[in-house]
């Protein structure tokens, strides 16, 4: 579905951010990229969607760019358009006619828990009712690969539990391939099949890569009383825990460190 | 929107009367102030009546609204224009920059005479001078309006599969229109003060005219009775703009 084959990428003249990036998707594969803030996660998503041009390697994708979603950290939707203009404007720029792309808005809005509030404004809506308008403008377009940077991060937990389940519903259902950066380990375990761990930048590279054996399709409260569950978090937790004290060594002792110091 | 409580609308109400009529008995019975000077406001509202009853006021109505409503819609439309294209294209900023930086540091009132001698002294100068206080104050709503656009819209609409077209209607059109609204009553303002002040440097017809007239004649009450009337055209200009802007606006007045 995706392939991702030695791409690095730098913003300027800089040190590149990512180097050596090699990462394949099959179908319906579910996998998630966690590592130290900053370190260039987010970076690798945007080169995916063509926002971010790499300085060099490849991004291939057996599907069309239209058959991308993104789904962002924030929820920027059109602050002029109501709910379900914002949802109709992604159906409208796929083609659909203005009467059919307002339906399956509507239609959306139902399925994303929003019935009755097409017609606010997203300054008349709460953070997770955005969250859920954003939800709807990106899967009303039946994306095949869904890119998603942090989606729920801003969420208090209750909101962000139940929406992580709707979206992990829709994911199973229709087959989805995601690639999801996230910086909740628990939620990486929970959700992916495969989880990697970038390691700190500049230059940074997928460090480790753990392979999540769960059944699917999963119940977010239950799989995380899995046996395999604390132990592979605890796996992660402890890979992830080792890339960040290395940094902080790096900053407690520049002058140990020829990377930094460059 | 701001709905006042009605005891203080009768508290101002019953102070304007208070000091109306404090005016009207200094003037006159009082002899307080010099009517010549100051005349009470019943000559005022006398002179008032007058202007309207012997038809002359509106001939000089329609020239001071014309000029302003067209250096008005000029105005903003060249200044939204201008503003839009340079904040797109670098190159044309750099140009128009410099001049509009320039046009903006200077009162550009002292321009008046010069649209006189370019334009004569018929509408076209007044027209020029509403335009020009209007334009510089629209380019430059506009043009950092533009550049301070949501940049995660921009990528939102993208990744949603939209070219430069969608972009340019659900982005950047809305973002012009709320910028130029949100001065919509300043530029109002600014059309009126350039076409009485363009009438009030040489000119036949409008208030500015009438103004100058009464100014060389010595008439303080004609004087008075026209500041009122511009003051009462801008106020119901400014209300009408300030529903357009509610209007036009409603996701962020709802």
């Amino acid at each position: 579905m995706l392939q991702i084959s030695q791409l690095a990428l730098a913003y300027g003249d800089a040190e590149p951010v990512l180097e050596d990036i090699d990462l394949g998707l099959a179908e319906g594969e579910f996998v998630s990229l966690v590592g130290p803030s900053g370190c260039g996660k987010s970076s690798l998503l945007r080169a995916v969607m063509a926002l971010q041009a790499p300085s060099s390697g490849r991004v291939e994708l057996a599907v069309s760019r239209r058959a991308v979603g993104f789904l962002f950290q924030d929820d920027a939707l059109l602050p002029w358009r109501s709910a379900c203009d914002n949802i109709a404007l992604g159906l409208r720029i796929h083609g659909a006619g203005k009467r059919a792309a307002r339906a399956q808005a509507h239609e959306w809005l139902e399925l994303v828990g929003l019935a009755g509030l097409g017609s606010r404004y997203p300054r008349e809506l709460s953070g997770g009712q955005r969250k859920r308008v954003a939800i709807a403008q990106v899967l009303a377009l039946r994306p095949r690969l869904l890119l998603m940077d942090e989606p729920f991060s801003s969420l208090d937990a209750i909101v962000r539990h139940y929406l992580t389940a709707e979206l992990l519903q829709w994911v199973e259902g229709e087959h989805m391939t995601v690639l999801m950066v996230t910086h909740d380990l628990e939620e990486a375990v929970a959700l992916s099949d495969r989880v990697l761990l970038l390691g700190n930048g500049p230059r940074a590279h997928i460090k480790q890569e753990f392979a999540v054996p769960l059944a699917r399709p999963r119940d977010l409260l239950h799989v995380r009383r899995e046996p395999q569950f604390a132990p592979l978090s605890a796996r992660l937790w402890d890979a992830l825990a080792q890339e960040v004290d290395v940094r902080h060594r790096r900053i407690a002792q520049p002058d140990d460190d020829v990377d930094m110091a460059a | 929107m701001n709905t006042l409580p009605l005891g203080l609308y009768a508290r101002r109400l019953a102070t304007l009367l208070g000091v109306l009529g404090l005016w009207q008995l200094s003037a006159g019975p009082l002899g307080w102030v010099d009517p010549f000077y100051l005349p009470p406001p019943a000559a005022i509202g006398a002179t008032l009546v007058q202007l309207f009853a012997d038809g002359g006021i509106y001939s000089h109505l329609e020239a001071t609204f014309g000029a302003a409503l067209m250096g008005l819609a000029l105005g903003l439309l060249v200044g939204a224009l201008c503003g839009f294209v340079a904040a797109l294209v670098p190159l044309l900023a750099e140009l128009l920059e410099p001049v509009m930086v320039l046009l903006n540091a200077i009162p550009r009132v002292i321009l008046a005479p010069l649209f006189i001698i370019w334009l004569g002294i018929g509408i076209g100068s007044k027209v020029a001078l509403s335009f020009i206080l209007v334009v510089v104050l629209t380019f430059f709503s506009v043009y950092n309006g533009i550049r301070a656009v949501d940049a995660s819209l921009v990528e939102r609409v993208r990744t949603l599969g939209g070219g430069t077209w969608v972009l340019l209607r659900e982005v950047y059109v809305p973002s012009v229109v709320s910028w130029v609204m949100s001065n919509l009553r300043v530029s109002v303002g600014f059309a009126f003060t350039g076409a009485v002040v363009g009438e009030f440097v040489a000119s036949t017809r409008g208030l500015g005219y009438l103004l100058s007239f009464a100014q060389s004649t010595y008439n303080a009450a004609l004087s008075l009775a026209l500041i009122f009337l511009v003051v009462v055209v801008v106020m119901l200009l400014f209300a009408g703009a300030g529903w357009l802007e509610r209007r036009l606006l409603r996701w962020k007045y709802r």
